[in-house]
């Protein structure tokens, strides 16, 4: 019993430890520019894949290493799943999906309309230029 | 595929690197404002700066942390249009151009833009401005300091804070011993040395990696980078715009110079000064677009631009990068610590604390407040990612859009429309800031300024419109040296 109580917090831990599976931290749901940070929870390197379809059939690898987040942008409208896995391990550890719903082109030419505008009466101000007095 | 877990440039490289430079800045800082004595020439450099210095420091201090790490995390996330977009920013620097003779004109002794609202449109309008323009310096200090934080963490794997610490410390201190005489000496040799390095890393990026390589994996993995429709970057044009114009025509950074400049040189060097920074955004944005066709990771979108590079170039373009980037940050960080502590001084301390305070006075307090200000803004970038606004440099950075952009309309009002209204002008900064923040929180970070610009224009005119009040200009230089009573 005396050799074996100062392994007793190893033996506490070792569960814990086994089974600390890679997992995304809080994902974002939607994306109105086609561009989000996914980050996760891992203690070693991962393997991080992408789909556009649930049976993952037209999948491509993200990112295969030791960083813990990645930057994902420029996706076209679609629901993309994302799952995570450890390098070493063979099944799958977590998933996300994120769905991507660009802003209308008429909400874009709209703010875009409003800037121009306003450019210009800056450009008219400053080239009358001349205080009226 | 590479990543931070892999950093290219060695530690003790990084540290040499750092060390060198750090010392190097200090010394000419110490160097060039030995002969400061009154508060003029500390914060004023004595009111005859040339044209070569003028243009260097108004091209200098326009790229920044904004421009090297900025334009690229704008390239990754809003593609082409991004870029582009991003370099219109210096229209505000040509737009200023004619600005800054008025300016010099109507108050051939002013000290800072606060003076000039606070005399043109009264007390009420001064407090407001003040409020907008402090929080946009502020969060122009911050990100620029956790800019220096992620570049040495993003190329030496140096913990971010460390960095940060570093780099900020370097300013804090040869701001301190120079003013501006010294941020803009500094400034010139930052600035061959920002040109020199921009176009060597653009010619080296194009020549290793190629256009071809570059379109065909950005068309299979991130299609909407190179779409021309990309709703949200067609929003963020002219909000990119407004918010560079914002940033400039109600800065103190600016405002200092244009008193600064010798007679006759404001206008001619801010034009040039923005002829010269267009390209830097489209050279400095260009390389994030690689990305793909690299396979690099990127852990955080204002890593990219030295992740790239670094990748790309190889250990002699991680040290390329390191020295452009730290001269890029350390150029604007110290002008906005130069500038936003002469506004504390003069508009704050002296405006509303010890209005008597004399020349000697008002000297050391400048020093204060420098060190106060590098405190606050290292405590501030201690927390990038754990406070929503201070998430990246680009969300910190358009948060401060909403109240920069907002301020556009008084300024230009202020020093051309002679029945503005003072009330309007304070109204158009509230109104133009909060539903231009709203906006942020709405709809996204790429339409704040836009919507501040394009609110306080509709207040300032409708104001001007129905409650005309008219100014007498020679105001301004009878009294751009006195306080409020």
């Amino acid at each position: 019993m005396r050799l074996i109580r100062p392994l007793l917090p190893f033996l506490f831990w070792l569960p814990l430890a086994l089974s600390a599976q890679p997992a995304f931290d809080a994902p974002p749901e939607r994306s109105t520019d086609g561009g989000f940070t996914l980050s996760w929870e891992a203690e070693d390197a991962v393997v991080l894949e992408r789909a556009t379809g649930p049976d993952h059939e037209d999948v491509r690898i993200v990112y295969e290493g030791g960083d813990a987040s990645t930057v994902v942008s420029g996706l076209p409208d679609g629901e993309y799943r994302f799952r995570l896995r450890a390098a070493d391990a063979d099944t799958w550890a977590d998933e996300a999906t994120v769905v991507v719903e660009h802003h209308s082109l008429a909400r874009a030419f709209g703010f875009f309309a409003v800037g121009a505008v306003v450019f210009l009466v800056l450009i008219g101000a400053i080239l009358r230029g001349r205080p009226r007095d | 595929m590479t990543g931070l877990d892999d950093p290219i440039l060695p530690t003790s490289i990084a540290w040499g690197l750092l060390a060198a430079f750090s010392v190097l800045w200090v010394v000419l800082g110490w160097w060039l404002g030995r002969r400061n004595k009154t508060a003029e020439d500390h914060m004023l450099a004595g009111r005859n700066v040339g044209l070569a210095l003028a243009t260097a420091t108004a091209m200098a201090t326009w790229v920044t942390a904004n421009t090297t790490m900025t334009a690229p995390q704008l390239a990754l996330q809003l593609g082409v249009w991004g870029m582009l977009g991003y370099s219109l920013g210096a229209l505000g620097l040509i737009l200023f151009a004619p600005l800054a003779r008025r300016i010099r004109e109507l108050m051939p002794r002013g000290f800072t833009s606060g003076d000039f609202i606070r005399l043109r449109f009264g007390t009420f309008t001064w407090r407001v401005f003040l409020v907008v323009s402090l929080i946009y310096a502020f969060g122009w200090l911050v990100s620029m300091a956790m800019a220096g934080g992620v570049l040495i963490n993003a190329l030496a794997g140096i913990d971010y804070r460390v960095g940060m610490t570093v780099i900020l410390t370097v300013c804090v201190v040869y701001t301190l011993l120079g003013g501006l005489r010294a941020v803009i000496g500094t400034d010139f040799i930052q600035t061959i040395i920002i040109i020199g390095g921009a176009a060597f890393i653009a010619w080296l990026t194009i020549d290793k990696v190629g256009f071809e390589a570059i379109h065909f994996n950005l068309m299979e993995e991130r299609p909407e980078l190179l779409n021309l429709l990309f709703p949200a970057a067609i929003m963020f044009l002219f909000n990119n715009l407004l918010f560079g114009v914002g940033e400039i025509f109600h800065s103190n950074v600016w405002w200092s110079r244009a008193f600064a400049f010798g007679r006759n040189v404001g206008f001619r060097a801010y034009l040039f000064g923005g002829l010269l920074w267009l390209p830097i955004p489209i050279v400095a944005g260009f390389i994030a677009l690689a990305t793909p066709a690299l396979g690099i990771n990127v852990p955080a979108a204002d890593m990219v631009g030295p992740l790239v590079a670094a990748e790309v170039l190889g250990l002699t373009g991680a040290i390329v990068v390191f020295i452009v980037v730290f001269a890029a940050l350390a150029s604007s960080l110290d002008s906005l610590l130069a500038a936003t502590s002469d506004l504390v001084t003069r508009d704050i301390y002296r405006g509303h604390i010890r209005p008597q305070a004399s020349e000697q006075h008002q000297f050391h307090a400048t020093k204060v407040i420098v060190v106060l200000l590098g405190l606050l803004t290292w405590l501030a970038a201690s927390y990038r990612g754990e406070i929503p606004i201070v998430g990246s440099l680009a969300e910190l950075l358009y948060f401060t859009g909403a109240f920069v952009a907002s301020a556009i309309w008084p300024i230009v009002a202020g020093l051309y429309w002679q029945k503005a209204n003072p009330q309007g002008a304070a109204w158009s900064m509230i109104l133009g800031s909060g539903i231009g923040l709203a906006s942020y929180f709405l709809i996204g970070f790429y339409v704040a300024a836009l919507v501040g610009a394009a609110v306080s224009l509709a207040v300032m005119v409708l104001t001007t419109w129905l409650m005309p009040r008219p100014f007498d200009w020679g105001r301004l230089a009878r009294s751009d040296a006195e306080v409020p009573a």
